[in-house]
């Protein structure tokens, strides 16, 4: 997977257009890969590297379903949020750009050699230091004004109340983009700078729907992919229910809440998670929806 | 003047019969004492000399020959006072010889005459029943564990002159009188109750699972999510000791030196905690003189090592072969030592370093790379043998006030269960395991190797179905698999079937942990 590393200033055509505008924008970038992705619609996704099950769900569908209408999206590459967004798109067989705060040269978090790879193949990655420039926390901040700087809209699906995440907001809401925050529920800590955004402005994804609506696109332009709703047996529906309800659950409390025994509801849990209705993570259930 | 007096010597956890020589012949006084006595029985020699003054008898002025046969096993422990000291009291005419007869002695002497308790007292007298010996004078807080011993007749012996006055027919030796059925037998009061968990009923579960297979458990959530307290509950719904493990577990605390006096016998399967700041050896047991450690020491019982990850790679490594090979084998200069060490591992973590990862009340402080570098160590010899982990979650507080502990309702599965209906359920799956195995020389089911799974762990088409579907779209590893099959193996035990169907194959993917 050795791209050529290619640069390319302000003055060159492939320039992206929307970055052009920005208070301060890089004089010049080096990337890898396709930069023509850019030309559609960008949608940036972002949020905190310690994400839990629902953000990283979150970024993940999001960012398959953007893919799905044709948006590019665009991450930093980190753990957590960023990296759900990056699969999502690629899953949903989508472009996809990430934005490094090192050289492109490096692979940043090195663990996430193999994704870097497939964005490669669907995307590309870019970034304003010169090659060989080695990763450095102050960089990072300074790499979010090109994240939120190449899309019309920034999506923070999840952040704590100090995350670098909500720079990205703040500067993207500079910039006059559009800005959205995932709600979360108001006693989860990793939600607290979400929706700290939302009081402060950002708008609330309450369905897709609403990022769609500033790429001026609508919901009869997807795919027709998805299959028929699943029929759910009663004790599934049950399950289902309580985990809408009740946002992720560990087993123990929802054999607790429908009064089951532990061991057959492990066993009915594992059925859906089979059929890909509910998903776990660090023991926690949570429904796919 | 030749006298001769039985006694024993310890190797391992075996009692070896000894023969004590003594011999007193012409020539200056002089006290030799052969048959490789190591330092605390070369000191007999010095306790001897004014125990047996201070009681009134004379020390024979001769020179006195002791050989501790057979001479070519290495002795030590100080029980060998009281035999030497009668050895030499009947050569010198003091007691009659013949009255040592069918007798053994174990004792250490005080410098007046007191007779101190032993280290090792039940495996010594062990190893003499198997020889034929019928009567021990030992010492009086010796004589609870040794009570185990049904055939053995006890003399507790609280005084040299005590036992003098015996063998010399002037006063009639007293036997003890324990009751065995009642201080001895296993006393299940002794464990914390899981029917004072409440609120982790999903936990319980799978920690039946875990005792009822023999699987290890790794435990992970937060601070305060009482991974201890269930992890001590544990040792409690384990089957009944039988009284050949109740035998094997005392003989292992009498040869560390663990058992408290009063108690006698270890009425109770153990539960070790051992700091992640022990030594190797005292983890494995030995140091230069072999001695049981941790690992024998939760023999029976549960191994529970609080904060897997701060424990060192050295310690994790010297787990690998008691999980394997269920005893613990100690090689040292002289002789080679094997210790039973067969226990249910469990373990506990937290998430992260700062322990509120994914806490619902908390945030996470900790760097990614933290977090990172912490999971790195959970990886390695002791994660293998994990069969199942679980994710613990606290109990919010108003469940804890809200719920009444024992009120049922109709469907009764809400019940909060105890320790002794749990009990019970293990029990059950344990002997159907038991009489599976009997032939292939395994109990448990976290013991099938790989071709042992193949005969034994085959799911039905339903469970095979979903195994292999679970297999995809969760992306298991090849370890994995033979993990779930072994823990649906006990599952299916558990629910009284003789086939893996599909309930078994889904609960036992639900124990596969998130790490």
């Amino acid at each position: 997977m050795d791209l050529e590393i290619r640069k390319v200033t302000r003055q060159d055509p492939e320039y992206p257009a929307l970055l052009q505008t920005i208070k301060n924008p890089p004089s010049a970038l080096y990337y890898k890969g396709d930069l023509s992705p850019l030309q559609e619609p960008c949608l940036a996704i972002v949020g905190s590297r310690k994400a839990s099950s629902y953000g990283s769900w979150a970024a993940y569908e999001l960012a398959r379903r953007a893919a799905a209408y044709g948006i590019t999206v665009v991450s930093g590459m980190a753990y957590g949020i960023d990296a759900a967004a990056h699969t999502g798109a690629l899953d949903g067989g989508g472009k996809t750009v990430a934005v490094f705060g090192c050289g492109v040269d490096i692979c940043y978090p090195s663990s996430h050699r193999k994704l870097l790879g497939r964005i490669l193949q669907q995307g590309a990655v870019l970034s304003e230091f010169q090659p060989g420039t080695k990763p450095h926390p102050a960089m990072f901040p300074v790499r979010n004004r090109i994240i939120s700087g190449l899309c019309q809209g920034t999506v923070i699906a999840e952040a704590a109340l100090k995350s670098g995440s909500l720079i990205t907001a703040e500067l993207a809401a500079e910039q006059g983009r559009e800005v959205f925050a995932v709600p979360g529920n108001i006693n989860q800590v990793y939600s607290f700078g979400t929706n700290k955004l939302i009081r402060d402005g950002a708008i609330p994804i309450v369905s897709f729907d609403d990022v769609l609506e500033i790429f001026g696109l609508d919901r009869r332009a997807e795919v027709k992919r998805k299959a028929p709703k699943p029929l759910l047996s009663p004790q599934e529906q049950r399950i289902a229910d309580a985990l809408r309800r009740e946002g992720e659950l560990s087993l123990n409390r929802l054999a607790e809440i429908l009064q089951l025994p532990p061991g057959d509801l492990a066993a009915e849990v594992t059925y859906m998670e089979v059929k890909g209705l509910v998903s776990s993570q660090a023991g926690r259930i949570f429904l796919n929806e | 003047m030749y006298s001769n007096v039985i006694t024993a010597t310890l190797h391992g956890l075996e009692g070896l019969p000894v023969q004590v020589e003594v011999d007193l012949s012409a020539g200056l006084p002089a006290f030799l004492l052969v048959g490789l006595p190591d330092t605390s029985v070369r000191e007999a020699r010095d306790r001897i000399h004014r125990a047996i003054a201070n009681c009134g008898f004379s020390f024979p002025q001769k020179k006195i020959t002791v050989n501790l046969s057979p001479a070519n096993q290495r002795k030590e422990g100080t029980h060998f006072d009281l035999p030497i000291a009668l050895g030499v009291l009947a050569a010198g005419k003091v007691i009659p010889p013949d009255s040592l007869q069918g007798k053994a002695f174990l004792g250490e002497l005080s410098l007046d005459g007191r007779i101190h308790p032993v280290r090792g007292a039940l495996p010594l007298a062990a190893g003499l029943q198997n020889s034929g010996y019928r009567k021990l004078f030992l010492p009086k807080e010796n004589c609870g564990e040794t009570g185990l011993l049904q055939e053995m007749e006890l003399y507790p012996a609280e005084h040299l002159s005590q036992v003098v006055d015996i063998l010399r027919g002037e006063t009639s030796a007293q036997r003890w009188q324990g009751d065995p059925s009642g201080t001895l037998a296993e006393d299940a009061s002794l464990y914390p109750d899981f029917g004072e968990v409440r609120g982790q009923e999903g936990i319980k579960r799978a920690l039946t699972v875990a005792a009822a297979g023999g699987h290890g458990v790794l435990l992970s959530g937060e601070p305060g999510a009482g991974k201890t307290m269930m992890a001590r509950c544990l040792p409690g719904i384990l089957p009944p000791m039988t009284p050949e493990e109740q035998l094997e577990i005392t003989m292992i605390y009498s040869v560390a030196g663990e058992l408290k006096g009063k108690e006698g016998a270890v009425r109770r399967r153990p539960f070790r905690e051992p700091h992640h700041t022990i030594p190797v050896t005292a983890l494995t047991g030995g140091g230069g003189k072999p001695k049981p450690g941790e690992l024998s020491l939760a023999h029976g019982g549960i191994l529970f090592l609080d904060e897997l990850p701060e424990y060192d790679r050295r310690i994790t490594e010297a787990l690998r072969e008691p999980l394997e090979s269920k005893r613990m084998v100690l090689t040292r200069l002289a002789e080679t030592v094997v210790y039973p060490a067969d226990f249910l591992l469990v373990a506990a973590c937290n998430p992260c370093p700062c322990g509120f990862l994914g806490s619902k009340e908390r945030e996470c402080t900790c760097s990614g790379a933290q977090i990172r570098r912490y999971r790195a160590r959970l990886s390695g010899p002791v994660l293998d043998r994990i069969d199942i982990r679980l994710e613990v979650e606290p109990v919010p507080y108003r469940e804890l006030a809200v719920r009444k502990p024992d009120q049922s309702k109709e469907g009764s599965t809400e019940r909060c269960r105890t320790s002794s209906e749990l009990r019970e359920e293990v029990q059950r799956a344990a002997a159907v395991q038991e009489e599976r195995y009997r032939n292939i020389g395994i109990r448990r089911n976290s013991q099938l190797d790989a071709k042992q799974l193949k005969t034994y762990c085959t799911p039905d088409r339903p469970g095979a179905d979903l195994l292999e579907q679970a297999f995809q779209s969760l992306h298991l590893s090849a370890r994995a698999y033979g993990k779930v099959l072994k823990v649906a193996r006990t599952v299916a035990d558990l629910n009284g079937k003789d086939t893996i169907g599909l309930a078994e194959v889904g609960e036992a993917l639900r124990y596969r942990g998130a790490f």
